[in-house]
């Protein structure tokens, strides 16, 4: 009985090991050389430092493209949802579930097309 | 994989699927040269899906699932929302021309909005009800405040939303419950789980649900007190985009309306006439009570078609589809819903007439239009006519039918507060006429009339009056539309 237990303590024992040699490993091999920008908290490139001090605030204003970007974001995101799914199935699914892609992905261009001759893929 | 048959069924929907994505891929390549092309194109595609939609005529049949069906019902509803798709984009090509640049994408949310309300008219399961008026809601959200310089077309849209977003969520609440004690999305499961299971729990979640049901689509109807958000709407909205929603969205809510009370919850009939009963005397009253004070004529046909919509639901209330009598009450609604169609959409139309050429839609600045537009002015007073519900024109046909199962039913008292509303109406349309005829106006240009709109005007008001001259073929459509609720022919 208590040696499944003792199984459980080797996996809980290997999932912390596992993380562990790596992080170790590299701050062993690593340089050195902190700076402002390396210590503040990552937020998806921006570097808060260069921003006058009122902007440093938590109420940040975000360009309005990125809410466009997530909207085309979306469109692919749908698109991998399916193909996924049908490439795997696909000897099984036959010509009637092609036609159907073929179908669906062409909305879905259609969709990128707008969105392309519409401008919005421009950051400016 | 579908069958030729399925394919065949649903080709109107497919046409309209096809036809919005053709108009805006055309948009997208030919952008201003292509402007004028696409309103043409956009009514050939209604065209098309009018005719293709007569083509399942007196089919009967459930596909994907039992999720959709097409019978004669639906297919009567795809009629008026096809009829309703070309008269609304021939009155919007002036209206949009002098207000927005984006004309394409107008064009092809308006088409899919008229899928959306095909789709409605031929839902059969919860689930397809949902996301079919989730559909049309959006495309109606975005119509609405489709002018995005204009400060009250952005707050009509606001509030729109707000409210549809509410009676929504009430509504799938309702649709959880009816799912939650039957165990299927299927109309046919719920109507025999309640004939099998009679007890008082399951009766208290399914009188629950019901009116919760009734309130997500009393949003789309506008019935009071889910109606507040109309008049605004009504008003903030593109003239054409009003026109569209008084008419479009009401007539398969009701549709929707009339096929889960009686396919799905034909057991607690007695409950829902009650509470339709008493929502059908506060919508005609408040509706016409209040429209009374409007001084905007969008506002006071807003207020006018929330009454319309008690009116109509006299119909649903005395339904009886047993016997003979040619007073059913469906009939009623069906015949009514077909005569408001055309006489709504025709007051609208004269309202766009003089918005385009003068921008005002005041009843103060109606003064004098009979020099101005003698045509608009006889129009509007034919439109009124029916509205009002007095022969010889549509609405009194409608109105006759109506009533009259409220009489066959032994609703005497409901009857007559209908007709008292009926002549309190009378009082603030003719209010609107009276301005036109009898009062004197600043301006005295005339009025020019494009001629999509003429034609526009000319098709409702012939229809109108023809409807209560030779209202035979009229009432045989109604009851062949009937047929999939198991009644004559």
């Amino acid at each position: 009985m208590l040696d499944r237990y003792g199984v459980v303590a080797l996996f809980a024992f290997m999932a912390v090991l596992f993380p562990a040699i790596p992080l170790v490993f590299s701050w062993i091999i690593r340089p050195k050389k902190p700076n402002k920008s390396k210590t503040t908290t990552y937020e998806c490139g921006l570097e808060f430092e260069d921003f006058p001090e009122e902007a440093q605030q938590v109420w940040v204003q975000f360009r309005v493209q990125y809410f466009l970007y997530a909207i085309i974001f979306v469109v692919f995101d749908i698109e991998a949802v399916f193909l996924y799914p049908w490439a795997v199935a696909y000897n099984a699914l036959g010509l009637y579930a092609l036609v159907e892609m073929v179908l669906f992905l062409g909305i879905l261009i259609l969709a990128l097309a707008y969105a392309w001759r519409k401008g919005l893929l421009e950051w400016a | 994989m579908p069958d030729a048959t399925t394919l065949y069924l649903i080709l109107p929907e497919i046409t309209l699927a096809v036809f919005g994505m053709v108009i805006l891929a055309v948009d997208l390549i030919w952008r201003e040269r292509s402007r004028a092309a696409l309103a043409w194109l956009t009514v050939l595609g209604f065209v098309i899906a009018l005719a293709t939609a007569l083509l399942g005529w007196g089919w009967n049949m459930a596909l994907f699932a039992q999720m959709y069906v097409v019978d004669t019902f639906a297919i009567f509803f795809k009629l008026l929302a096809a009829i309703a798709g070309i008269l609304v984009t021939l009155v919007s090509l002036d209206y949009l021309r002098d207000r927005t640049p984006y004309r394409g994408e107008f064009l092809a949310l308006f088409t899919f909005a008229v899928l959306a309300m095909m789709m409605m008219a031929s839902s059969a399961s919860l689930l397809m009800i949902y996301l079919s008026i989730e559909f049309l809601s959006y495309m109606s959200y975005l119509l609405t405040g489709f002018l995005r310089e204009d400060k009250k077309s952005n707050e009509a849209a606001i509030k729109y939303f707000l409210y549809g977003a509410i009676t929504s969520a009430l509504m799938l609440y309702g649709l959880s419950l009816l799912y939650g004690i039957s165990g299927s999305l299927n109309f046919a499961d719920i109507t025999a789980t309640f004939a099998a299971r009679n007890d008082v729990p399951t009766r208290i979640v399914a009188l629950v649900s019901t009116a919760l049901v009734i309130a997500g689509l009393g949003f789309k109807i506008s019935l009071v007190p889910f109606h507040q958000w109309a008049p605004d709407t009504y008003e903030g909205a593109p003239t054409p985009v009003t026109a569209f929603l008084s008419v479009g969205p009401k007539a398969v809510g009701f549709a929707v309306l009339l096929r889960v009370l009686l396919t799905a919850l034909p057991a607690f009939k007695n409950e829902w006439i009650a509470l339709l009963t008493v929502i059908s005397v506060l919508t005609m009253t408040l509706g016409n009570l209040v429209a009374l004070r409007q001084k905007n004529v969008k506002r006071l046909l807003a207020y006018s078609s929330i009454a319309q919509a008690g009116y109509i639901l006299i119909g649903l209330v005395s339904v009886n589809l047993n016997g003979a009598s040619p007073f059913s009450g469906l009939n009623g609604v069906l015949i009514y819903l077909f005569a408001y169609l055309f006489t709504n959409l025709g007051a609208f139309t004269c309202v766009i007439a003089i918005e385009n050429a003068t921008g005002a839609v005041e009843i103060d600045d109606y003064k004098g239009l009979v020099k101005r537009a003698p045509f608009i002015a006889a129009l509007f007073v034919i439109f009124f006519l029916s509205l009002a519900g007095i022969p010889p024109t549509a609405g009194f046909i409608g109105k006759f039918f109506v009533f009259g199962a409220a009489l066959r039913e032994g609703f005497l008292v409901l009857a007559a507060i209908g007709v008292i509303n009926s002549v309190i109406s009378v009082f603030y349309y003719f209010s609107v006429v009276r301005a036109a005829f009898f009062e004197a106006g600043k301006d005295t240009a005339p009025i020019r009339l494009a001629p999509p709109i003429t034609f526009s005007l000319v098709v409702s008001a012939a229809l109108v009056l023809v409807m209560a001259v030779y209202p035979e073929p009229f009432f045989n459509l109604a009851a062949w539309s009937m047929g999939m609720f198991g009644v004559a022919k």
